[in-house]
């Protein structure tokens, strides 16, 4: 087999984007080379220099440049806080609320028993060193409704079971300003059984 | 095979669902009339799909689905319920039996007692508790289900009425033989292969020793390969 060429080798290297395929590839590669060669420079320098110097933060697990993110290096943050999340995006969500001020720790996964993906695949031997300094007073458990984020869940609160810490889940049902006639059956059905007093 | 092609609001659960291509889940199912079915559900993974909420193990569903060959497309999912969503020690156990249907039931190979069998058993798991009598009545249900039943009256070799008060080892194909001796095989007391054969799991060596013995069977039938979702338990216990 003949080596590819460089062309080849741009498109093949442009599928390993989301929601590009070989066409896509194709077309993206001949843009770039055709009408923007300076964006396609800047591209493959901000590429470069985003995996040399992005790493993970050394206490949130999340991506940053320094050695401490900035959210948990800030000072303004409660550190008696700290909420589990499945991934970058979910501590975004969770930003964006204001609802919170505690600080994160970023699994970047879940536990998927049947995919193999246990503890030490993700990060959660990190997070019982995380949880060393003895600052954090309660987790909160962040990870998403499904079965292997409760899976998730489940672990992290027998793991931490005989800590003298508050481990807490985020509470699930009807969305804010939901109609009960428009919620599917499973939420609902859900939302009946972990009803509280009122 | 014209009738299978398009199928309407199917009694099944789905086992496991890997993602496919860049929006879309591939299901492994378990479906009352067909045993175990593979399809895909177009688009399930796109932020607002409708299939979001609904696609979940565990969860009794009815699917219609059409296409031939291994590979179907899954048309419509709707909500059964009347199952809770499983959490705690439940959901472990459930991971472990649907991997026990995903490696040892062959596709398109209906079932019907095993599915109810199945069903009734994700009801009897408790989060926290004692689900090992559900699980151990489960698998003995499924091994018989696919010809493996167990003999639990007579010993393999002698013909004799099991005794409760004596030792056995079982052949997984013979059936309990009575020894005498400690072997690298399981041993169960008579009384243990007695009740088993009753369902009953009240006396604890029944329950550990059926734990043991059932794990030989298992591991005999899946060919020694082993079990992931067995890996979890063993890190929640090293805890």
């Amino acid at each position: 087999m003949k080596s590819p060429t460089a062309l080849e080798e741009l498109i093949e290297a442009l599928r390993c984007l989301p929601g590009v395929g070989p066409k896509s590839a194709q077309r993206i590669a001949y843009h770039l080379l055709q009408y923007d060669k300076t964006g396609a420079e800047r591209l493959a320098q901000s590429l470069h220099g985003a995996l040399q110097s992005i790493r993970r933060c050394a206490k949130c697990n999340s991506f940053t440049e320094l050695e401490l993110c900035a959210l948990c290096g800030s000072p303004r943050r409660d550190s008696s806080q700290l909420c589990v999340v499945e991934t970058p995006g979910d501590l975004l969500m969770m930003e964006q609320t204001l609802a919170y001020h505690g600080l994160y720790f970023v699994l970047m996964g879940r536990l998927s028993p049947l995919d193999g993906i246990g503890p030490r695949e993700i990060g959660l031997d990190v997070m019982q060193r995380r949880l060393a300094d003895g600052e954090v007073k309660e987790v909160i458990v962040a990870t998403n409704f499904t079965n292997e984020g409760e899976a998730t869940a489940h672990y992290i609160s027998e793991m931490l079971k005989d800590r003298d810490l508050r481990v807490t889940r985020i509470a699930r049902g009807v969305p804010v300003g939901g109609e009960l006639e428009y919620v599917d059956t499973g939420t609902l059905a859900q939302a009946f059984v972990e009803r509280r007093l009122l | 095979m014209v009738e299978r092609t398009r199928q309407e609001s199917r009694e099944a659960f789905i086992l496991h669902g890997y993602p496919y291509r860049e929006t879309s889940l591939l299901l492994e199912t378990f479906t009352r009339t067909f045993g175990r079915v593979s399809m895909v559900a177009r688009g399930a993974r796109s932020p607002r799909s409708p299939l979001r909420g609904v696609l979940l193990a565990f969860q009794p569903l009815a699917l219609s689905w059409f296409g031939k060959g291994e590979l179907r497309t899954l048309a419509r999912a709707e909500w059964v319920g009347g199952q809770p969503l499983l959490h705690g020690e439940a959901l472990m156990c459930g991971f472990y039996l649907n991997e026990l249907l995903l490696r040892l039931l062959p596709r398109e190979d209906p079932h019907d007692a095993l599915f109810t069998r199945y069903w009734e058993t994700l009801r009897r798991l408790v989060p926290h508790g004692n689900s090992a009598p559900a699980l151990r009545s489960f698998e003995r249900a499924l091994l018989k289900e696919l010809g493996y039943a167990m003999a639990l009256e007579r010993d393999g070799a002698s013909g004799r009425a099991i005794d409760p008060a004596k030792t056995y080892r079982y052949d997984p194909e013979r059936g309990p033989i009575e020894v005498e001796d400690a072997g690298p095989e399981p041993r169960v007391s008579g009384r243990a292969l007695l009740d088993m054969g009753r369902d009953d799991y009240a006396d604890p060596q029944t329950q550990q020793q059926a734990k043991a013995l059932m794990r030989t069977l298992i591991n005999h039938r899946l060919d020694y390969q082993p079990l992931k979702s067995r890996q979890i338990f063993r890190d929640l216990l090293a805890l």
